[in-house]
């Protein structure tokens, strides 16, 4: 197996890792300790495991390490100012949007990439948009409310 | 009087929702712990096969791999996943019929061998130089087939393939005679679907021996202390040597109630004296851990023209799989539920528990009362039909009222069947849209509707202990101590609800401390909407306890007697003069930091052990719009009208019932397992082979939850979790009903079944396809 040495740049912070040519990005975030990122089902059917490369969502578990290396990964741990949660993780906590939570960081990190490039979207547009992260326990309802509901807030800008 | 509470009622944040949300909340498969290996297990390629002869020297040979066990290396003590023999007051239909790794293989994905290596590619590796001699015996998957004479025998224990023959304790009158009675009589056979769970977080454990001998796991669970005990009874070790640690839990729905594979992990530590991991993919977990139960169920009723029900029967068969697991409880839950649910005076159900070599099943979410709805809701809507009844009407003339029988037999304090069914049919406009023209093109319009009445936990088939802990902090918060397991229903979210009410302080005063055997008290298990109703009520006696003290404490402060104060808002204060008083954070500093030789860290311990079980109920009205050229169903909107007592948490209760709707929908409409006829591999292992809904499936949902309180609730909750998946599947099967006018008898309802059943000419066997 082929190994280098790369850099990587992830929630703001750079990087420099061995890493062999078949290492997914979900188990290089994993032996960084950053296991906020899920993985569910392990080939791109589920959405688990979503992150952003350079504001693109991305399935960590079906992307190799290599080929993100000095792009702009964001995952879940690195959405949040410190305390100051974004929007979308506040509006998904006071809305009763989380049950066991492993679909979370997904859901929120493809619900950013969403509001990114569509910051006032219809319910039927989050629908679609979300149409590739599973959940088993909520039905979905909360979290939709929770993404229309971070739309809003976004909107009159009191993040 | 309306009660006015503070905390309790309120949409509080889930417990650990930020944790969550910010990436930080451990889950098994998070945790690292160093020198840790990775375990792998082998399992069985052919679905009925004898071990002949076993050859692990390749694989032990191999760099990196520490450990390789087979049959050969683990004493072949029998013992049954499933936790009930443990609390049944009856355990004698419970059987032991599983080893931790077996020298017969009687599904595929059954434990042949283990191993634990430095890394995944390693443990790979060495499972695949295990050489295995197999004796292929043939298989047998269907349940019918299986009580045939001649039949392969998947248990040599078990002739015919029946592990365990069940009649319902409950039966009563004569049911013949009800047949008589009745104006019209329908019976129909069923096959209702073997659901795959499809928690998100796949199965994962981790084991690991101290130096002092004592056996840690981090698993997920519903049922720590008696998981423990399992593991105990295993590994002959005492339960204290045994700590059980459960993480955020990424899903259970009932399946990490019965123990899965923390046996083998904690075989593989055992040998290696390292931790060990074992981490199954989607395509593992779904092929090799418990399903829903398949059941073959004829069901028979009788009514009367006026339509009251003059008899029901059951008769089934249930296909559990290779193991028998919770195969008698879910059972008697099925006939509990069948013949509990309407006032009827000749009632009978019979069982045969059978085995099949297809995926063990479990107890999950709804159990039995899941699948007997699935019959019951249904065959109410073809009698109404045939009798020329409106379906609401006849549900209406037969069910069951306060201090009527409840499905287990215990007297109902509440029935609120009646009230949840006419708001419902209120609410959704059943009069006029029932009586609304199908349509005439290839859409049609249909409207059905179906109830439930669930349970609030296992009493009285099983013993139910309960035990919380409350300390107080010097700064007037406090720590709840409980076991109270949170797969995502937000129970320790509810408990702490329920504890900040009693003592008068705010939801985040709660600091919650769960998930450790070696913390929490004993406990056992939760499932069947034990938690809120249960746990919940030791979680109040304790806060009771405390707030006893913090009153004891605040009256000699202020020189009044403790029943003259009360608290609200973490202040303590004169009822008869509430400007008079002090605060909580007062006391507890006080009482901490005593230096008149009065020291105190006010707290309190309660506990609970059911009496009752009081029934969750539901109504649930679904809408459909049926293509008759493609057959695909459109659920246009769900309706579902709950009570489940007092609500604690409405986000909560609310986040329950959607859940369980989408997860009836995938039960009704797509969900159930492709098991390969001839090779008996599981084919739908994947979430592309076995659709769950996504948010482009889920229909319209309303939620109402019309909340009655329930006098033995805590704050007169009851349960919720467990009884949403029951109604909602017939409810949406008797919209199709409505629609086009068939039945699919073989669940799930797909397309291809909704078209063959429209194909029959009408008139003959009522267009039913099975």
């Amino acid at each position: 197996m082929k190994k280098e040495i790369a850099t990587f740049k992830i929630n703001d912070r750079p990087y420099e890792v061995i890493v062999t040519s078949d290492m997914t990005l979900y188990e290089l975030l994993r032996n960084l300790h950053l296991t906020g990122t899920k993985r569910s089902c392990g080939v791109g059917e589920c959405g688990s495991c979503t992150v952003l490369v350079d504001g693109n969502p991305t399935l960590a578990c079906s992307t190799l390490a290599i080929a993100v290396r000095d792009k702009e990964i964001l995952t879940i741990e690195g959405l949040s100012r410190g305390a100051q949660l974004h929007p979308l993780q506040q509006a998904f906590v006071d809305g009763g949007a989380i049950q066991c939570g492993f679909c979370t960081p997904g859901m929120i990190l493809m619900a950013k990439a969403l509001l990114d490039e569509n910051p006032t979207p219809t319910r039927e547009e989050v629908k679609e948009g979300l149409g590739g992260n599973l959940c088993r326990c909520t039905g979905y309802v909360k979290i939709i409310d929770a993404v229309m509901a971070s739309v809003e807030k976004m909107r009159r800008g009191d993040s | 009087m309306v009660q006015e509470f503070s905390v309790v009622g309120k949409r509080a944040p889930r417990w650990g929702a930020r944790d969550i949300a910010t990436g930080t909340a451990k889950y098994v498969v998070d945790i690292e712990l160093p020198g840790m290996l990775v375990g792998k297990v082998l399992t069985s390629p052919h679905p009925h096969a004898r071990i002949i002869g076993i050859d692990k020297s390749g694989a032990e040979k191999l760099p990196g791999v520490e450990a390789v066990l087979t049959f050969e290396d683990i004493p072949p003590k029998l013992f049954t996943p499933n936790r009930h023999d443990l609390i049944l007051y009856h355990p004698e239909n419970e059987c032991k019929d599983m080893q931790v790794i077996s020298d017969k293989a009687r599904f595929v994905g059954d434990r042949i061998a283990a191993v634990a290596a430095v890394d995944t590619v390693t443990a790979q590796k060495a499972l695949e130089l295990i050489e295995v001699k197999y004796e292929v015996l043939p298989p047998v998957f269907d349940p019918l087939e299986a009580v045939k004479p001649g039949a392969p025998r998947v248990h040599d224990f078990a002739p015919n393939n029946i592990a365990l023959h069940l009649k319902f304790p409950g039966s009563r009158g004569d049911v013949e005679k009800g047949f008589q009675d009745a104006d019209c009589v329908i019976e129909e056979t069923f096959r209702t679907s073997k659901q795959l769970v499809s928690q998100l977080e796949p199965c994962a454990c981790i084991a690991s021996f101290g130096p002092d001998g004592r056996l840690t796991i981090w698993s997920p669970g519903q049922s720590a202390f008696l998981q423990r005990r399992k593991l105990a009874e295993i590994f002959d070790m005492p339960e204290g040597m045994i700590r059980w640690i459960t993480p955020h839990v990424g899903g259970s729905f009932g399946k990490f109630g019965s123990l899965s594979i923390e046996p083998v992990c904690a075989a593989l530590a055992k040998k290696t004296g390292k931790p060990v991991k074992i981490e199954y993919s989607r395509e593992e977990d779904s092929s090799r851990t418990e399903t829903r139960q398949k059941y073959v169920a004829t069901g028979k009723i009788g009514v009367k023209k006026d339509g009251a029900i003059t008899a029901l029967q059951e008769k089934l068969v249930v296909d559990g799989g290779a193991y028998f697991s919770r195969n008698s409880t879910t059972t008697m839950a099925n006939m509990g539920s069948f013949t509990g649910l309407y006032r009827c005076p000749n009632v009978a159900a019979e069982a045969d528990c059978v085995y099949t070599n297809i995926l063990t099943t479990g107890g999950i979410r709804g159990y039995g009362n899941s699948e007997a709805m699935c019959v019951l809701e249904q065959l109410i809507d073809r009698a109404a039909r045939e009798i020329g009844m409106d379906p609401v009407q006849l549900r209406l003339r037969n069910i069951k009222r306060a201090g009527d029988p409840d499905s287990k037999g215990l007297r109902m304090e509440t029935c609120t069947l009646e009230e949840i069914i006419r708001l419902g049919a209120e609410k959704v406009g059943w009069a006029e849209k029932r009586a609304r023209k199908k349509g005439e093109g290839a859409k049609r319009y249909g409207i059905g509707m179906a109830i439930m009445m669930d349970l609030s936990g296992a009493h009285p088939s099983c013993i139910q202990h309960r035990n919380a802990y409350i300390k107080f902090n010097e700064d007037g918060s406090a720590n709840l101590i409980v076991t109270a397991y949170d797969m995502g229903q937000n129970l320790c979210g509810t408990c702490a609800q329920i504890a900040a009410e009693v003592l008068g302080i705010r939801y985040e005063d709660i600091h919650i401390v769960t998930g450790d055997t070696d913390i929490t008290m004993f406990d056992t298990g939760i499932g069947a909407s034990a938690g809120l109703y249960q746990v919940g009520h030791a979680v109040m006696n304790a806060a009771l306890e405390a707030k006893k003290q913090l009153l004891d404490r605040a009256g000699k402060k202020l020189g009044v007697a403790a029943d003259e104060l009360e608290v609200r808002d973490r202040r303590i204060y004169l009822k008869s003069d509430p400007r008079r008083g002090i605060s909580v954070a007062e006391v507890t500093k006080q009482a901490t930091y005593n230096f008149e030789g009065e020291h105190l860290n006010i707290s309190g311990k309660g506990s609970f052990s059911p009496t009752q079980s009081p029934p969750p109920f539901a109504a649930v009205f679904a809408e459909v719009e049926v293509d008759i050229e493609t057959a695909e169903v459109k659920i246009l909107r769900i309706l579902y009208v709950s009570d489940s007592g007092r609500v604690i948490n409405p986000a909560t209760v609310e986040g329950q019932v959607e859940g369980g709707i989408a997860q009836s929908v995938g039960y009704c409409l797509t969900e159930d397992c492709v098991i390969n006829k001839e090779t008996g591999i599981l084919e739908s292992d994947n979430f592309t082979t076995y659709k769950i809904p996504s948010t482009l499936d889920i229909p319209e949902m309303e939620v109402i939850l019309y909340e009655a309180p329930v006098p033995s609730g805590p704050f007169g909750a009851k349960g919720v979790g467990h009884g949403t998946t029951i109604a909602v599947n017939p409810a949406i099967a008797n919209a199709i009903y409505d629609a086009v006018g068939v039945f699919v008898t073989d669940m799930p309802a797909t397309p291809e079944k909704i078209l063959e059943a429209l194909r029959r000419p009408s008139g003959t066997s009522s267009g039913i396809v099975s």
